[in-house]
């Protein structure tokens, strides 16, 4: 790689070097005003037409730059219609511009950027303003139902946790569910690093024609990030804003106390607890954001620096960030060289806590005590740090005892910093070259002190406590060069795109465990040399991983072509390579097309104001998650007698590996006209080869499982954007917003026919699969027998589905042909919706944010295993809803278990003011009030409706979960997070 | 135009060279091929090499002794073990409930392991044998091994694939097939053509090393043994001279004895407070504790160790969640695994094994306290075993059951356990001797001198008769808990009979399924795999 980097940067200069020559020309200078108000326009963009020469207005609104006569300077300013002057023999050309009629925007789109009605595909911006409020410190939480298509769901809401984010439904089942995050240009970046508080915008491209030029890290979509940056010419501005914000848990699991559950024949253990109660408390959040931005001569800045303190709804979980961004641009050798540099830094001290205590605070038993001294018999409450812990029950722990003795503490730290340098070396003929790096440290320590029943293993007489260390590392590195080449003939502009980029990851990561500490009187995961694991082989547990460099190397081209300055056509290719396929099959040629018309232009409807017809289609390639599986791995295997070393196959390899394949197809209607506008998109996605671990023959391969290109999948989607003016005037406005948006997706050939997925898991319900996926059927769906009444014994009777007589309805059967189960749900939505409002009424503005998701089921996983009365599980609290059943003593997974979950919230309610303040140093000053999730409608029993997108899997008796299985959606697992409802006060102040 | 042809020129050059376009994927955080194509092998601490490590290692992958996969499936579908549904606890799907019934289906996920287990052991054979570093003895031992997977394959499943180099596609085989295959494998090894009382075995390259990990001469003519006195069942051929001249070759020139009065060793899991816990483990219970490694009655076992060579996990399987403080274990157990009452009750009181064998009543903790079920389900808090099952579901009691201790537990222990399991051994040989002689006669009662051996070491009285029925009954006390009963039950006729909870099954059911994943995973290859009959 080094000697890429070295070729890299020495072609850099030599670009530099060779066009260090330059025209002779004339400046120009001038004054841009507005036109209503009479006033200096500040930092307007004055642009030399057909180059990517240009400069901004200062304090004053003066603008001077170097031009040919007879070229033609384009004026534009947001919100102004734009305007365009051919520079003749005067030096001096003054302009007035007007507000203008729709906004034209300029869009921030691969590798360069567009005006808005240049757009072939489906794009999507968001500013500032539309942004979701309050206390988010999850910069995906600010689009929660913003822009059609994409789904982003965090239930629960678990601070440390971070949502996840789905464009247009399921784009690949191996990697890349996620849209690809571009940070101010920097490709592949983490959102994690990016504080909410410094966003401008956040540009959605949403289908495959517009995310191309990013390949394969775009095949399920783009968001591109732009942060704010200094405005030229303005001087050093400061600005504060700070909240603070309380939450409380909400619709958490309804469930017996203590004399209820004893009256309904649970294990009397003398008590009244409200476990719930004894794990969540007041949450609370604040945040403190400071920035100063500026611009000084050829230079503009911004630098901020932003606090966030957050305690969740459980004890002892939450976390301290502290993150800081600097963004510099300069202009240099008379404004032909631009180069941009930004840097920010996060650090996150997390208290990770234990969301197990959720779950057993659902669970355990009612009538149980906190603390041992309270025990209804002889209890040695010492063992176990003075709590109570029913003995002799599988997955049973004093949930109090689990967040108040152990700790789980996590410090994220991520560093990145970027330079691009843009050198117009003609007047249409650019350069751009850009390097970035990303570094992100993670580590997690856990401590289990010799007193924790809940994996601190008290129960054992000699081997008490545990300590558990985590470490990765992983590096980002990015290096890209591209062209761009202007150039018009009669009336088409055209563009030209070119270039090159190699981009390499890496990580590396470590696991250690060690326990049997000695007492409980100091944390001893600070003193491991205590451990008496130390002196016993076998019981420290220690792994570590390194990824190869996993490298993409991309060539890139592309052309934009506007005629008539109504037709605007867009085409690219892309050859990209990756390290991650077989060796045959590394490189894949991924092509896009768009046409974009405005079509009023020649239909000339007087009422519209905007009616553009676009289409765009897009190829693009997708990666596994994974490293080395084309290539064959194997893992160790011991003699413990003579210490010997051998090995054995961990996994086949598969050097027929290739690139999985995604084909969209999109077509988009906007229209304009008054107060109104609106936007269709209607879209047909394939997905071709899609990579996923399937099962083999092992008689052939050795192991039973490989990953493989294993089939297709297609999706069908409608989206719909409509925006209304209901009230605009010079007091009030009221602006309203709609999105819609449904899919489908079809798994239409599988390699291996159907798979079961969905283990609900102990106890009891091992080898309950319920997620059927099978080929010509929809993903997501949930597949079970049929609930009919109880039986007299007080197991259920179910529904001989296929009416043949003979009842076949067990669960672990599901794969089978003549079984009795019906599709009881799907996990996916079938429409989402968003409703924006505001309001604004001189100094006050009110925000009304609704959101809902129609037509998903969940499995509500704790009716499912705590609401039937069995009479040998007596010591597990019941779980009570309007759903439960009389009489039902067995548990057994059917449609009892399976709700719609339909569900409409007022996701956020803001209502703030702003007070003009006559003071030199202050200019503004704006309070709000935010209440997040306020309400919510839904007939669903569990904490929380949102769909679960993922199945993280199920973990019994303190075992833990690295599933992540995107194929299973609808099973809503007993780990979740609990809901909660939060009020946040917000002050904003600029200097 | 010039300038820009000439950098776009430059660029395209800089660009296209080698070190720009270089994807090759280097595996640093794995073991790969590059580094070793059949595997690693180092010397131990003797220093001495063993070839055949991950070979062997691959009977504790192989689900010998755990949860989920062979030897579940042979015990569960048997009349001596049952794992009954406890209200919400052990339902799974019903998996469980379908081995005892015998309903069990293709999509059955124990089946499925224990065939996935099976071509991975077979996988690490095929690949040493195909690196062509094993010296002659290892590749015998290498190919008896090997065998011995695939009768295990053959006996579950019948028709199966046999490849012998690693990634061959090969057709489905008859039982018939596989039978020879494994014969023919055995006989080679052995360095003979066929089974003959007189043969000479002196000269087999497997030698007679007393090491009961490897495969030795013994060894290997145990498992043909096996092989052929179940032939009938296999390919509708009796082979009983060949069983009845193979187990008396072991008998006779081996060096091994049956375990009994003298044989002891010392009782690791004795409790400080329980005075009756004997200091030592004598006889029966000897072959099977936690420091069995050397057993004079072990022909070919498995090196189980918490440690370096975990997979055993008897402890955690069968005992109560409460059990954990009476052998002080490191984690909790699952509370699984139980015996059938008939099944316990067929052990006369005096009898060793039946000791040895199981766990029942009141349990009392390390320093001799009774221990407490918290959660109990009956009006009494005290953890006590009681023989009798309520029912085997929905509500099974969560104590109900007496529970396997055969291979019993020590003070301390961790979920692995350090016994060695065992393959085979002398007392199952002469078994397999008097049964062989018997079927080969046509009376049982030319079994009774191996059988009254066998009773001798249990403190039984001599039986002055005995037919088929009291033959299998014996034999399922001695082998209980050696995932011998199915094969046993089958044998004999008695594999779809009746027993508690569990209705008549039909004579397919003999064979296991082809697993539903194998089918539809080799359906993409050129040997698709098809069903076997009446599933």
């Amino acid at each position: 790689m080094k000697k890429c980097l070295t070729k890299f940067l020495f072609s850099a200069l030599f670009v530099v070097v060779l066009v260090s020559t330059s025209m002779a020309q004339m400046k120009v200078t001038g004054t841009v005003m507005d036109g209503e108000y009479n006033e200096p326009l500040i930092g307007a963009t004055v642009q030399i037409k057909g180059s990517t020469i240009g400069t901004v207005t200062d304090i004053s609104g003066v603008y001077n730059i170097t031009a040919n006569t007879g070229d033609v300077l384009v004026y534009s300013y947001t919100g102004f219609d734009s305007q365009e002057m051919t520079v003749g023999t005067d030096a001096t050309m003054n302009v007035t511009m007007s507000a203008g009629s729709t906004l034209d925007e300029i869009v921030v789109v691969g590798y360069g950027s567009q005006s808005e009605k240049e757009i072939t595909s489906a794009v999507v911006q968001v500013g500032e303003e539309e942004f979701n409020q309050g206390v988010i410190s999850d910069p995906a939480q600010l689009l929660q139902g913003k822009v059609a298509g994409l789904s982003i769901y965090n239930k629960g809401g678990d601070p440390n946790n971070s949502a996840t984010i789905r464009l247009r439904g399921i784009s690949t089942v191996g990697a890349n569910v996620s849209p690809l995050i571009v940070v101010d240009g920097i490709i592949g970046a983490s959102l994690d690093n990016v504080d909410p508080n410094d966003i401008e915008t956040m540009t959605i491209l949403k289908d495959g024609s517009a995310a191309a030029i990013y390949g394969s890290r775009g095949s399920s979509g783009v968001i591109l990030v732009t942060t704010k940056t200094g405005k030229a010419n303005t001087g050093l501005k400061f600005s504060y804003n700070g909240q603070v914000s309380t939450s409380q848990a909400v619709n958490t699991v309804s469930i017996l106390d203590g004399p209820s559950f004893v009256a309904a024949g649970g294990t009397d253990l003398g008590g009244n607890t409200d476990w719930i109660d004894e794990v969540t408390q007041t949450g609370f959040r604040m945040t403190h954001g400071l920035s100063a931005s500026g611009g000084i001569d050829n230079t503009t800045f911004r630098v901020s620096a932003n606090l966030r303190e957050t305690n969740g709804i459980l004890k002892n979980s939450g976390f301290d960030q502290f993150n800081t961004r600097m963004n510099v641009s300069t202009r240099l050798l008379n404004d032909k060289l631009k180069i941009d540099f930004n840097t920010s830094y996060t650090n996150r001290n997390q208290q990770l806590g234990f969301n197990e205590a959720l779950r057993y605070a659902v669970l355990y038993n009612p009538s149980a005590p906190i603390f041992g001294a309270d025990s209804p018999f002889e209890f040695n409450e010492e063992q176990f740090g003075g709590y109570f812990e029913t003995l002799g029950l599988f997955d049973s722990f004093n949930p109090s005892s689990i967040v108040n003795q152990n700790r789980r503490d996590g410090v994220r730290r991520e560093f990145n910093y970027g330079a691009t340098a843009t050198y117009s070396f003609l007047d249409n003929l650019s350069a751009t070259f850009r390097l970035s790096q990303q570094n992100i440290d993670r580590s997690t320590e856990t401590y289990y002190p010799t007193t924790s029943a809940f994996r601190g293993n008290a129960t054992s007489p000699t081997r008490k406590g545990l300590a558990e260390f985590y470490e990765f590392n992983s590096t980002f590195n990015l290096y890209e060069g591209y062209m761009t080449y202007l150039t018009s003939v009669g009336n088409t502009d055209l563009t030209f795109t070119g270039g090159y980029s190699y981009q390499e990851d890496s990580f590396t990561d470590r696991f250690f465990s060690i326990g049997d500490f000695p007492s409980n009187t100091v944390d001893f995961s600070t003193v491991i040399e205590a451990s008496q694991d130390l002196n016993n082989a076998g019981f420290i547990a220690a792994n570590s991983n390194a990824s190869p460099d996993n490298k993409i190397i991309a060539f890139f081209g592309r052309a934009n072509a506007t005629i008539d300055n109504a037709i605007f056509i867009n085409a690219s290719v892309r050859r990209e390579g990756s390290s991650k396929l077989g060796k045959e099959n590394q490189w894949g040629i991924f092509p896009a097309f768009g046409v974009g018309v405005d079509l009023n232009k020649y239909l000339n409807v007087s009422s519209l104001d905007l009616f553009k017809f676009r289409a765009g289609y897009g190829v693009t390639g997708a990666l596994p998650e994974r490293s080395g599986l084309s290539q064959e791995t194997r893992t160790i295997t011991n003699d413990p007698l003579t210490g010997a070393v051998g090995t054995r196959l961990a996994q086949a390899a598969n050097p027929d590996l290739k690139w999985e394949q995604k084909q969209e197809l999109n077509f988009g209607l906007e229209v304009a006209t008054g107060r109104l506008s609106a936007t269709a998109d209607f879209y047909i996605r394939n997905i071709s080869d899609f990579i996923l671990e399937r099962d083999v023959d092992p008689a052939i391969f050795g192991g039973n499982r490989r990953f493989e290109n294993s089939g297709e999948l297609s999706t069908n989607g409608l989206e719909l954007a409509i925006n209304y003016d209901v009230v605009k005037n010079a007091k009030i406005t009221w602006n309203s917003g709609l999105v819609f948006s449904t899919y489908k997706t079809t798994l239409d050939s599988f390699a291996i026919n159907r798979s079961a997925r969905g283990n609900l898991g102990a106890p009891g319900q091992n080898g309950t699969n319920v997620i059927l996926v099978q080929q010509g059927e929809e993903i997501g769906q949930i597949y079970g027998p049929v609930f009919d009444g109880v039986a007299d014994d007080g197991s259920p009777i179910f529904q001989d589905v296929n009416g043949d007589g003979d009842l076949v309805t067990g669960q672990d059967k599901i794969l089978e042909d003549n079984v009795d189960f019906a599709v009881l749900g799907n996990g996916t939505p079938d429409f989402e919706l968003g409703w924006t409002n505001r309001v604004s009424i001189g100094d006050w503005s009110i925000n009304a944010f609704f959101r809902g998701a129609f037509g998903h089921s969940l499995v509500n996983t704790f009716r499912a295993f705590y609401e039937p009365r069995v009479s040998t599980q007596s010591s597990y609290n019941y779980v009570t809803t309007e759903n439960a059943v009389d009489g039902l003593t067995t548990a057994r997974f059917s449609s009892l278990y399976v709700e719609k979950a339909d569900f409409v919230k007022l996701d956020n309610l803001t209502i703030s003011r702003r007070f003009a303040v006559n003071s030199k140093s202050i200019s503004s000053v704006q309070l709000s009030l935010i209440l997040e999730n306020p309400l919510v409608f839904t007939g669903y029993s569990g904490t929380d409706p949102e769909p679960a997108l993922i199945d993280d899997g199920s973990a019994a008796n303190g075992e833990f979960t690295d599933l992540n299985d995107v194929l299973a959606p609808g099973v809503d697992r007993r780990n979740s997070y609990f809901n909660s409802r939060s009020i946040s006060l917000g002050v904003n102040v600029n200097f | 135009m010039n300038k820009l042809s000439k950098l776009l020129i430059a660029s395209l050059v800089v660009f296209s060279t080698q070190s720009c376009t270089d994807l090759e994927e280097n595996l640093v955080g794995d073991i790969t091929e590059d580094i070793s194509v059949e595997g690693i092998a180092l010397p131990g601490s003797g220093g001495e090499a063993t070839p055949l490590t991950a070979a062997y290692a691959e009977l504790r992958n192989a689900g010998s002794a755990n949860h989920g996969s062979y030897y579940s499936n042979q015990e569960i579908t048997s009349d001596e073990m049952c794992i009954a549904a406890k209200g919400g606890d052990w339902f799974d799907g019903g998996i469980l409930i379908e081995l005892h019934q015998h309903t069990y289906s293709p999509t059955h996920a124990f089946l499925n392991n224990a065939w996935n287990g099976a071509y991975g052991a077979i996988n690490t054979v095929n690949e040493l044998l195909a690196g062509g570093t094993l010296d002659d003895a290892s590749i015998a031992q290498a190919r008896v091994l090997r065998a011995y997977f695939y009768f295990r394959l053959m006996d579950d499943f019948g028709r199966i694939k046999i490849p012998t180099t690693p990634g061959a596609d090969v057709p489905q085989s008859t039982r018939a097939e596989a039978f020879d295959f494994i014969e023919s494998e055995i006989l080679d090894a052995l360095g003979v053509t066929e089974i003959t009382p007189g043969m000479d075995l002196a000269e087999s390259v497997l030698g007679r090393g007393t090491d009961a990990y490897q495969i030795n001469t013994f060894g290997a003519l145990g498992i043909i043994a096996k092989l052929y006195l179940n032939a009938e069942v296999y390919i509708g051929e009796a082979h009983y001279a060949e069983a009845a001249a193979a187990a008396s070759y072991i008998i006779d020139n081996g060096p091994y004895t049956l375990c009994g009065d003298g044989c002891t060793v010392s009782n690791l899991g004795k409790r400080t407070g329980v005075a009756s816990d004997p200091d030592q483990l004598e006889g029966y219970a000897a072959v099977f504790a936690p420091n069995n490694d050397g057993n004079p009655e072990h022909i070919f076992t498995v090196n189980y160790d918490e440690a370096g060579g975990g997979g055993m996990n008897f402890s955690q399987m069968n005992l109560h969640y409460a059990s954990q403080f009476t052998w002080n274990l490191d984690a909790q157990p699952w509370n699984g695994y139980a015996t059938l009452e008939e099944f316990y009750n067929s052990y006369a009181d005096a009898d060793a094994r039946k000791a040895a064998n199981f766990i029942v009543g009141d349990q009392l903790d390390f320093g001799g306290n009774t221990v407490l079920d918290f959660a109990s389900d009956d009006e009494n808090i005290v953890l006590s075993y009681t023989p009798g099952i309520n029912e085997l579901q929905p509500n099974s009691q969560r104590e109900a059951g007496a529970r396997a201790g055969k291979y019993s537990f020590q003070q301390f222990g961790r979920p692995d356990m350090n016994n060695d399991w065992v393959i085979l051994r002398l007392g199952d040989i002469i078994l397999m001797r008097g049964e062989a002689m018997a079927r080969m006669s046509g009376d049982w009662n030319a079994a009774l001198p191996d059988v009254n051996t066998i009773r001798a070491r249990a403190n039984v009285p001599d039986l002055a008769s005995i037919d088929a029925e009291g033959f299998l009954a014996e034999r399922g006390r001695e082998m209980f808990q050696e995932a011998a009963r199915r094969r046993d039950l089958i044998r004999f006729g008695a594999y779809g009979g009746t027993w508690w909870e569990k209705p008549a099954s039909d004579d397919f059911r003999t064979i296991f399924p082809i697993p539903f994943d194998q089918i539809q995973a080799s359906a993409a290859g050129d040997n698709p795999l098809t069903q076997n009959p009446g599933y």
